[in-house]
């Protein structure tokens, strides 16, 4: 038997019940290939790492699948290829077979790690990617982690001044 | 001795992973640089069977837009 794992990156201003949809659309075709779905879940709305068909955001969907045989696979990645709603997607082979997941156990941590936009890119706002406000703007807790790094610095710099002096003290011996 | 380096060590013996996961984000951004290079065996102490996986993994983040191919703007 083996495993297969499918990241695959849905346009990011479909709401809830499109997704279902590609992600329905998606099950079915690989339950017609022979496949066996493990995990299918969202993985969470992520900013890209660079534009994708000029989407800032994606919504990754996580699909885990087993087969007996890879014969199937090709038309499976064509067929990912095919779909417009699909911005992108990859299928890994895995070595052991996956465990279940929920959508709450791996999604979630990442978001929060999205930095806040200049106030350039705020102008220039593209008017397909609405949803990108409800996540971006925290500005206060931003400040604070701002204000706390801050604080933290010259602490560092003790520490350095005091190393240069013990190094000093020792070339003088 | 005033100028002992600190050590280098593999970061994945030491931690003991031996596979590594491209969606581990997190992880992966410890061995590029801010323009989201990967950095050098030399730089990092990576042991040369895990750099070979780590290299993968990073371009298989990079492929799924979880990673910058090139980054640089100010913004990390």
């Amino acid at each position: 038997m083996r495993y297969y794992e499918s990241l695959y990156i849905v346009n990011p201003n479909f709401e809830q019940g499109k997704l279902d949809d590609v992600m329905k659309t998606v099950t079915e075709t690989i339950s017609e290939f022979g496949f066996k779905t493990i995990n299918h879940f969202v993985w969470g709305k992520k900013r890209l790492a660079y534009n994708i068909q000029e989407h800032k955001y994606g919504s990754y969907v996580l699909l885990h699948f087993e087969t007996d045989s890879s014969e199937n696979l090709d038309k499976f990645e064509r067929f990912m290829v095919l779909q417009k709603p699909i911005l992108r997607n990859q299928t890994v082979a895995l070595q052991d077979k996956p465990g279940k997941q929920t959508e709450k156990a791996s999604s979630g941590e990442e978001e929060k790690k999205d930095p806040p936009k200049d106030s350039s890119e705020k102008k220039d706002k593209p008017s397909d990617d609405a949803a990108r406000e409800t996540e971006v703007e925290e500005p206060s807790e931003i400040k604070q982690e701002i204000e706390k790094e801050e604080s933290n610095e010259p602490e560092q710099e003790t520490e350095a001044e005091e190393q240069v002096q013990t190094e000093e003290n020792e070339e003088n011996e | 001795m005033a100028f002992q380096s600190k050590r280098k060590y593999c970061y994945f013996k030491e931690n003991s992973i031996s596979e590594i996961d491209y969606k581990d984000v997190k992880l992966l951004r410890r061995f590029v640089t801010d323009q989201g290079k990967i950095m050098p065996r030399r730089v990092t102490g990576t042991s040369a069977k895990m750099h070979r996986k780590l290299v993968r993994a990073i371009k298989k983040a990079r492929n799924i837009a979880l990673m910058p191919y090139t980054n640089t703007s100010t913004e990390s």
